[in-house]
């Protein structure tokens, strides 16, 4: 017996130097940064490229689904187990990083290295890196949606190619002819595909709102907010141009990053997606698709949603300083010019988008739509957000009342009327917990919880 | 209560007299194949699903038309899958380890030693047997973030590795272990480690198994404590591994079946060798409710 | 004396290395949990630490979502005195000498053992609304007996096999956001799946093996005093079977209550996030995600508590009403 355990425990020793060994090591010699980001296959090469101009560093990928990324990352950072820098992927993002204390503020160092946020970026994208005018992150890319069409499904319609700007009502003229039913009638392919999470895009397109301009309440039970959701649901119930929820679950597709709306474009499934340039990164690998871009209907101005990644340095981290560099490379031509050509959606450096490269990839020369791509994003807005509630709570609520709009279970003006008034007990208890807050929220509103 | 189950002669069993009947022998028949069939047509689904092409999926029929051994391979190049079995077993082997060597000087020390305090101690380790896991994660949870063992072997291993179920347990064992060999290794000089070690565990043989089997299969499947503490890729354990191909990878599910196949294949394999031992185990309370 | 001594440092020897543990991974955090659940504790700071004495329990008691959920709870419980009843019935089919028993129960023993995420994913795709097995086989049976045709012609809206994981219907009618019943809600639908998941995982494990064993345990002689008596299989049954695996029954149920309360956690996880809308959500589900998607870490910890405060109520009915002989 003794033995048997003895024997056993050199096993296990053993196994533990062989576990310790095929760890993921950085090469000698080289500073380690790690960056969190998403799993996008794009983030490789941008990776490869950052080591290669610089090879004293040895920068490394933390791979995070975006959802739940962020408050890990944030304990981490506290812990002083966090990476050295992490990307926030909304303004909201940057706002909890920046509370919690996590981001560094950058405004001088940056400035000291030549590199001038607000004149170089699109506009759209500066409140995902700049708080209060102090500098927290570098924006790594800016996302404007556009309308992907799948020309070979079009022609088999007999269709043409539609081309903006167009009316909702045009839209779903199209998106009608190009349903097809299967001998049983049920809808194989539908006119239109959409993530449901695209809902904040819809509200931004009818002229809604989700937080009023200083954040401090919840206004996504006004007319125009409610009129999107209306119509989004409508898309799938009243006009089944959309796959409804159980319509989703019943398209089993190929694998890829990116998984739902992308693959099932990409199978066909659909003739027309609503979804931003970084789509290529999936779809470049699907065979003999054949794709155009037009821009997305709108209702009066053009509004679109504008997203995108900023990288913002970890303050805790014993390398923040050498963590620079890498922001200055994402202030720089290589970056950028190597975003636009592997379509990680669109450079967020302003002048980087007007050169021919852009316009036309030698290694694609069939994406002849990337002005498109461009234009749009002259009309691109960040999305609202409110720094009096936890940005997760509030969506956690907000999705809540979606998925019931979602599955049909519930009529949109009283799911979006229990969403605002939800959203805004959640601020007034924010609020009473946190007397900073308080003050701020006086300051703006004159008063110390929401009516 | 007696330590083992009476062994029992098929005549003597309660309702063997008027089984005999035709027609009643005939209806316990059939409902053990009824139930056998439930059981298995799910796993059946399983492996042939896990053999279709991705298209024959959607459809109805249940033998796959075209057999794609290449799924197996293909959950390896998609996600690192071999790297998620590595990590399972040896997390699972080193916890098993540690829990049956400590847990069985605990219980030698609660079983055979008398010292002051001992019963009282005892109950307070039957008491936190009652306690929902869920209670203990969250300030584990920030005692690793603490100890910065977050996303770790060790913050894996060593919160798993300390039981009081498993000290229950051997503790029973122990006690149905004749006193008068012990006393008789005394009187020839041993010392209580020298007891334990060659007196004490090798009779403990079964109780050994029985709680090494299941601590090792708790593990293997072990998944809310993994789902917090792991967040790198190379230290992720089976049950996460598998639920982030299922979440991020596209909904293939026939390689998601592959996968689950060659996660469920050593559990058959160890049930099957072991099934006295775990079905003497359960009946013994081996498991916790 | 002497030998008091040895033995009692001997002992600490033996402890120390389990005793630690337990002290720092058990002991420890259940006071320190009680500790934080009188606190706001949210983990990343972003609201300022304070105590808060009763305040999370208050705010607790009037959380809807937590009433809502302590249904849901409740609700997959429903499936557990069928699962025991099914348990029951097969230990008893069982332990006639038939041939081949041990296959039986291995077969019925795997799913059991083989319960974890790689099965929730199987069940998951099992309950597909269009090509998972379980449709099909209600479709194919819709089909052949034309009931579609038949309820239309009666006058109904048709009937179509159920969306299961998708839907938030259930068998009682039970409303997603209100706590009430609404005669369009019923239906099957997500917490129907996974209690059927359930009974299926169950209904071979752990309480059939304890079963049988309580039934190799009846002493023949009553049996056979009874058929002398000339009584039948269903007398038998009620008068000796039943009441000699009482004690049995009794753990089983407690033991199941117990694991009822504290579980679909897994299930949540892995097969439908919490979801539809929140309604397979249960307690447990609930803490993780205050805990570990919210961070609210004091909040979390209160609930953990009630919960723990059910449980020990229950386990408290046990010792009385069961006596200890059952432990030990």
């Amino acid at each position: 017996m003794k033995s048997f355990f003895a024997i056993t425990f050199c096993v296990l020793v053993l196994l533990s130097v062989v576990a310790w060994q095929i760890k993921p090591d950085p090469p000698p010699g080289k500073i380690p940064l790690v960056w969190v980001s998403d799993d996008n296959p794009a983030r490789r090469q941008q990776i490869a490229l950052f080591n290669q101009l610089h090879p004293e560093y040895d920068l490394r990928l933390d791979p995070r689904a975006s959802t739940a990324g962020i408050e890990k990352v944030m304990l981490q950072s506290l812990a002083g187990v966090g990476p050295d820098l992490a990307d926030a992927f909304s303004p909201s993002d940057l706002d909890a990083f920046v509370r919690s204390g996590v981001a560094w503020d950058i405004t001088e160092e940056l400035a000291e290295r030549g590199v001038d946020l607000e004149g170089e970026v699109w506009p759209a994208i500066l409140p995902t890196g700049i708080r209060e005018d102090r500098v927290y992150g570098f924006p790594a890319n800016v996302a404007v949606d556009a309308i992907w069409i799948n020309k070979d499904l079009f022609d088999a319609a007999g269709e043409p190619y539609p081309e903006g700007p167009w009316t909702w009502d045009e839209f779903l003229e199209v998106a009608e002819r190009l349903n097809v039913r299967d001998a049983r009638g049920r809808i194989k392919q539908f006119g239109f595909l959409c993530d449901w999470w695209q809902w904040p895009q819809f509200i931004m397109l009818f002229g809604g709102h989700i937080y009023s301009e200083d954040g401090t309440r919840c206004v996504i039970d006004g007319p125009e907010a409610t009129e999107a959701i209306q119509f989004m649901r409508d898309l799938m119930y009243e006009h089944h141009v959309m796959p409804t929820p159980v319509d989703e679950a019943t398209m089993a597709t190929q694998g890829g990053w990116g998984s739902g709306t992308i693959t099932y474009f990409g199978a066909g499934k659909g003739a027309m997606a609503l979804g931003g340039r970084w789509w290529l990164c999936t779809l470049r690998d699907y065979e003999g698709l054949n794709l155009g871009v037009v821009e997305i209907p709108h209702v009066k101005e053009p509004r679109y949603r504008a997203y995108g990644r900023a990288t913002v340095i970890n303050r805790y981290s014993p390398r923040r300083e050498e963590a620079l560099d890498f922001l200055v490379y994402e202030a720089g031509k290589d970056y950028n010019d190597l975003i636009n050509r592997q379509a990680d959606a669109v450079a967020a450096v302003v002048r980087y988008n007007y050169t021919p490269e852009f316009l036309r990839n030698p290694e694609h020369p069939e994406e002849d739509y990337n002005e498109v791509w461009r234009d749009v994003v002259k009309y691109g807005r960040s999305d609202d957000w409110s720094s009096f509630v936890n940005g997760q709570t509030a969506m956690r609520i907000l999705n809540k009342q979606l998925d019931l709009i979602k599955s049909d279970q519930k009529p949109v003006p009283k799911a979006m009327r229990d969403a605002a008034r939800e959203v805004n007990e959640e601020i007034a208890k924010t609020l009473e917990m946190d007397p900073s807050l308080r003050i701020q929220y006086y300051r703006l509103t004159g008063r110390e919880r929401p009516e | 209560m007696s330590a083992f189950p009476r062994e029992r002669s098929g005549r003597h069993l309660a309702f063997s007299g008027w089984w005999y009947r035709r027609g009643r022998f005939t209806a316990s028949h059939v409902l053990l194949v009824l139930m056998a069939v439930t059981m298995l047509v799910p796993f059946m689904w399983m492996v042939l699903a896990s053999f279709k092409p991705l298209q024959e999926v959607e459809q109805l029929n249940p033998i796959p038309s075209v057999w794609r051994f290449e799924n197996y391979p293909n959950v390896f190049e998609q996600v690192s899958f071999a790297r998620y079995y590595f990590n399972s077993i040896f997390i699972a082997a080193w916890v098993t380890f540690l829990q049956c060597l400590t847990s069985a000087m605990a219980a030698y020390a609660f079983a055979r030693l008398q010292w002051r305090g001992r019963d009282t101690v005892f109950r307070l380790y039957l008491a936190t047997l009652m306690i929902p896991g869920v209670v203990l994660m969250i300030p584990n949870y920030t005692l690793m973030v603490k100890l910065h063992l977050l996303d770790s072997y060790l913050g894996l291993i060593v919160p798993a590795s300390f039981s009081a179920f498993g000290t229950f347990l051997l503790r029973q064992f122990m006690l149905t272990i004749p006193s008068a060999l012990d006393e008789a290794a005394a009187i020839d000089g041993a010392s209580p480690w020298q007891i334990f070690w060659d007196v004490i565990m090798p009779l403990s043989r079964a109780g050994l198994v029985t709680l090494g089997i299941f601590t090792f299969l708790g593990n293997y499947g072990s998944f809310f404590w993994p789902l917090i503490l792991i967040k790198s890729e190379h230290l992720r354990t089976l049950p996460i591994g598998m639920l982030y191909f299922d979440t991020v990878y596209g909904r293939q599910t026939n390689l998601i079946m592959a996968a689950s196949v060659m996660n469920i294949i050593p559990l058959v394999i160890l049930f099957v060798a072991a099934q006295r031992h775990i079905v003497r185990g359960v009946q013994l309370g081996a498991v916790k409710g | 004396m002497r030998r008091q001594r040895h033995e009692r440092r001997a002992a600490l020897g033996f402890l120390l290395p389990n005793l630690i543990g337990f002290g720092v991974f058990t002991a420890g955090p259940v006071l320190f949990s009680l500790v934080i659940s009188i606190s706001n504790w949210h983990l990343h700071r972003t609201v300022a630490f304070q105590w808060v004495a009763l305040r999370n329990f208050v705010e607790l008691l009037q959380d809807r979502d937590f009433w809502l959920y302590s249904i849901n709870t409740a609700y997959l419980m429903l499936g557990i005195p069928f699962a025991i009843a099914g348990s029951l019935l097969l230990a008893i089919v069982l332990s006639q000498r038939l041939r081949g028993i041990v296959v039986y129960r291995t077969l019925f023993y795997l799913p059991t053992f083989t319960s974890g995420v790689a099965l929730m994913l199987l069940w998951k795709a099992l309950y597909n609304p269009e090509f998972g097995a379980l449709n099909a086989v209600i479709n194919w049976w819709l089909d052949s007996l034309h009931l579609n045709e038949l309820v239309r012609a009666l006058g109904g809206g048709g009937v179509s096999a159920p969306t299961w994981l998708l839907s938030t219907k259930n068998m009682l009618g039970l409303d997603v956001e209100q706590i009430r019943i609404i005669p369009g809600q019923w239906g099957l639908g997500a917490r129907d799946a996974l209690i059927i998941m359930g009974i299926w995982i169950a209904i071979g494990g752990n309480n059939m093996l304890l079963y049988l064993a309580g039934v190799s345990n009846i002493p023949p002689e009553l049996v056979e005093a009874a058929q002398l008596d000339g009584a039948g299989r269903w007398a038998i049954f009620r008068n000796v079977t039943w009441p000699q695996l009482a004690p049995t029954t009794f753990f089983i149920v407690v033991m199941s209550f117990i694991g009822g309360l504290q579980g679909g956690f897994e299930q949540a996880r892995v097969m439908t996030l919490g979801g539809p809308a929140g309604t397979t959500t249960t307690i447990s589900y609930y803490i993780y995600t205050k805990a570990f998607e919210e961070f609210q870490i004091g909040y979390a910890a209160a609930l953990s508590w009630v919960l723990f405060s059910a449980i020990f109520v229950i386990t408290m009915i046990n010792w009385r009403l069961g006596g200890k002989e059952l432990h030990y």
